[in-house]
């Protein structure tokens, strides 16, 4: 039996190819988006281990006040490699434009043997000389060769930028703010000649790296809390790696919207296939199939139609997500490169299958239940009885077509729904996007960014992927409707509805259901945006939202895009011509 | 007398996979004001098409069609619309209610496009169903009906604006011999009030209540009674004949 059903279920994805090939869009970019989110992070581990390998990096790095503490944490068991402890000073580096930037610099002897900065460019630091953390001579715009004046006790103090390097231990500038700098023990000792305002830091290699997290607990035990850090190497790499938790949060919270989107967007078409083929189904129920078995014809084919996506979705997710990642380069030895696991693949099938077979499963049970004799006779199912709220809602229409189209589009309760859903989560994240667009305008003029660039790129990325969809599956939506109501617009054009009366009542109607989605969406859109600057940045004092104006828009474009996708359908729903839509009969 | 209606030389063909199929060959006739006009035939010969053209829902191929004296086969849809709002009043033979609206709204559908308030239409589509023997049935949804119910809904609709001229394809084919009775009732007492009826029928009974019977074969108009003196009138002579 699952043969025939399964056949059914392939002849249904043949002869639907448009219907398949949206559920199968949707549901890749529900993959792409969860892969890139669970990738992402692994893009860069691979790198920084390079990185690490590079810079002989410490198991366990500490920072003290004093050296002799430093020393203290060097003799503890376990250790087979040191550095001797190094200085660091805080210090300002004075831009041509006037600015001050804080910097941490570090006062090397010689070249230390474990954690060395790994040159990027130009040499190791000399007299007279600084290195700058690649990230941070990014930042500021300055290459090797220049010269920056470094604040000093005794004034400033003109140096030359020698080289750039990085550290597997320092996270990218300005996330981690202040940056870092290397220069020679003496030209530290000339810009802050007081070892009382130093501190230090020391770099250990373990016999067992394993064990590094314990070390780093046990040592920090030792001393008065807050005087003392001790990271272990996978602290290190965890805080190098950080760059990836905000888009991860984004793109976590996309995928789940997308999620709902894409529910609709199945829910939708299997209903309007379910009510297209009525008689079809009628038939297939008279020859013995029961209603569970017709509703799993239409599983088999989301599932299908599901695993298809979750491929293509894996393979584009997979392939972006080091794209997404680059940010983190900056203070890596090499970019993030793509990290497939397989692991990713069954958890996008596991992820997006389920939700299109459900949907499927919900929007075909009740259709599936219907009197054999009635879907054979009349070939279209029995409208569902009139809500209040509709017909209320139906009375506000400001004209004729707008009431039979509104009347038309809110019998049809689920489908008005799902619709509903989509337009909702769509200004939901036009709000987010905007809230995320007004928090870097409102960033001081001058001030660098701790927001990779990649970062806004993906939320508009994300924001036109959601839109697109949403608008398709609008469009795919009114087509249906046309579709499903060929006779009704027939008849309606002989009582004397004309060519554009039929068309603006197919627009009129989904504009007038996107306001209320539309209204809906910003004071959601605005929590959204809450939500994930909390669950990235910890909390949400000093979050900028996005203006009321910007936020009016979103309830005006949205009903005008509606309009806009609905038009290309309301062109067939005018064309149809009366004699052809009878013959429908 | 005026005509009301009237087809000249209409011919109509069909493109089925690229073949041309002829569904009207040249038929002329005319119909004067308050006729009731019957055309009758077998299944395929061309009674539905001749209907289609006459109320602009389809273009004919050659030919003219004249509606009070004006030609309207080469108005736009949107004109012909317009048109049939208030002069044309059509009935289907599978009724054709809009399911997603009461019978009130269906009723009121014509009386709100010709620009009648709410509550005027509500007033006339009460009143409409009162006479067609539907009281109280104005929020009851089209399926709920039996088809005799339906089609006197459809009736009630065709008849809202008081159009001078009612188109029907088959008003009673879908209906048992009661609903038919009743139908056919009502279409009589549309005729007395002077209103214009074209219908294409299969049932002798709406025949014999024609004033006038037009037979139909092949896409042609091969014969004409005229049930009260016998005199045939179609324009022209010829095939038609």
């Amino acid at each position: 039996m699952i043969l025939v059903l399964a056949r059914l279920a392939f002849a249904g994805i043949r002869t639907r190819l448009l219907a398949s090939a949206l559920t199968i869009a949707i549901a890749a970019a529900v993959v792409s988006s969860l892969v890139i989110a669970v990738e992402i992070r692994a893009t860069g581990v691979t790198p920084w281990q390079r990185t690490f390998d590079a810079a002989h990096g410490a198991h366990v790095l500490a920072n003290t006040p004093t050296a002799a503490d430093a020393r203290a944490i060097a003799a503890r068991p376990g250790v087979t490699e040191r550095t001797e402890p190094t200085p660091i000073a805080s210090t300002q580096i004075e831009l041509d434009s006037g600015d001050t930037v804080d910097v941490f610099v570090a006062g090397l002897e010689g070249h230390p043997s474990v954690n060395a900065p790994v040159s990027t460019d130009g040499t190791s630091p000399r007299d007279d000389g600084i290195v700058l953390e690649r990230s941070l001579a990014e930042a500021l715009n300055i290459g090797v060769g220049t010269t920056i004046n470094l604040a000093g006790t005794n004034g400033p103090t003109p140096l030359h930028v020698v080289g750039t390097a990085i550290s597997p231990a320092q996270p990218r500038y300005p996330r981690s703010n202040p940056g870092l700098a290397w220069l020679t023990r003496d030209t530290l000792q000339r810009i802050q000649p007081s070892p009382g305002q130093w501190s230090w830091t020391v770099a250990l290699r373990l016999r067992d790296p394993a064990t590094a997290p314990a070390f780093a607990d046990r040592a920090v035990a030792d001393f008065p809390p807050q005087t003392v850090t001790v990271d272990s190497w996978q602290a290190q790499r965890d805080t190098a790696l950080q760059d990836a938790q905000p888009v991860t949060v984004i793109l976590t919270a996309f995928t789940l919207l997308l999620m709902i989107v894409a529910a609709a967007v199945v829910s939708i078409l299997v209903g309007a296939r379910t009510s297209t083929q009525h008689r079809e189904i009628g038939l297939l129920k008279a020859t013995g199939m029961t209603p569970r078995q017709v509703s799993l014809v239409f599983v088999i084919e989301s599932a299908t139609l599901g695993l298809v996506a979750s491929v293509i979705g894996f393979a584009v997710g997979a392939a972006a997500a080091p794209q997404v990642a680059t940010a983190s380069a900056a203070t890596l030895l090499s970019p993030p490169q793509t990290a497939i696991s397989p692991w990713h693949l069954l958890l996008a099938v596991v992820a997006v299958v389920p939700v299109l077979a459900i949907s499927a499963y919900l929007s075909s049970r009740r259709a599936a239940r219907f009197g054999v004799l009635q879907a054979i006779h009349s070939g279209e199912p029995k409208p569902a009885p009139r809500a209040r709220l509709s017909r209320a809602i139906a009375r506000l229409a400001p004209s004729l077509p707008v009431q039979v189209g509104l009347t038309d589009l809110l019998a049809r309760r689920r489908r008005a729904i799902w619709l509903a859903a989509a337009i909702t989560v769509t200004g939901a994240v036009l709000v987010f996007t905007l809230s995320v667009q007004a928090a870097l305008n409102a960033r001081p003029a001058g001030e660098i960014s701790d927001v990779p660039t990649e970062l806004p790129v993906l939320i508009y990325t994300l924001d036109a992927v959601l839109l697109v969809m949403t608008l398709t599956a609008l469009v795919a939506v009114a087509l249906l409707s046309v579709r499903e109501r060929i006779r009704d617009f027939g008849i309606l054009k002989a009582i004397g509805l004309t060519p554009r009366d039929s068309g603006a009542s197919l627009v009129a109607a989904h504009t007038a259901l996107a306001i209320a989605p539309a209204l809906i969406s910003i004071p959601l859109g605005v929590a959204l945006y809450l939500g994930i600057y909390a669950a990235a940045a910890g909390d949400t004092d000093g979050v900028d939202i996005a203006p009321w104006w910007w936020l009016a828009s979103v309830p005006i474009a949205l009903p005008l895009l509606v309009a806009a996708a609905t038009s290309l359908p309301a062109r067939a729903a005018s064309h149809v011509r009366v004699a052809q839509a009878i013959r429908y009969e | 007398m005026t005509h009301v209606l009237e087809a000249r030389d209409l011919v109509k063909t069909y493109d089925v996979d690229g073949v041309g199929t002829p569904a009207l060959r040249g038929v002329s006739l005319t119909i004067d004001q308050g006729e009731f006009v019957a055309v009758m035939g077998p299944s395929g010969c061309g009674k539905s098409t001749l209907l289609n053209l006459l109320a602009g829902f389809d273009r004919p191929t050659g030919g003219e069609v004249w509606l009070d004296g004006e030609r309207i086969d080469g108005w736009s849809e949107a004109r012909l619309a317009r048109m049939r709002r208030g002069k044309v009043g059509f009935v289907f033979q599978f009724f054709n209610l809009v399911p997603t609206l009461t019978v009130g709204e269906n009723v009121e559908l014509p009386l709100r496009l010709v620009g009648r308030r709410r509550a005027a239409a509500r007033r006339v589509c009460g009143e409409l169903l009162g006479d067609l023997g539907l009281p109280g049935k104005r929020d009851t949804a089209p399926y709920l009906l039996s088809g005799g119910e339906q089609q006197r809904v459809a009736l009630a609709r065709a008849l809202a604006n008081d159009p001078a001229i009612v188109l029907a394809d088959e008003p009673t084919g879908n209906l048992d011999s009661s609903a038919a009775r009743e139908v056919l009732v009502l279409l009589r007492r549309a005729r007395d009030r002077g209103q214009t009826l074209f219908v294409v029928t299969h049932d002798a009974r709406v025949a014999a209540a024609a004033d006038r019977v037009l037979s139909m074969r092949d896409g042609m108009l091969v014969d004409e009674a005229d049930l009260e003196v016998g005199v045939g009138r179609l324009p022209g002579s010829g095939g038609q004949r």
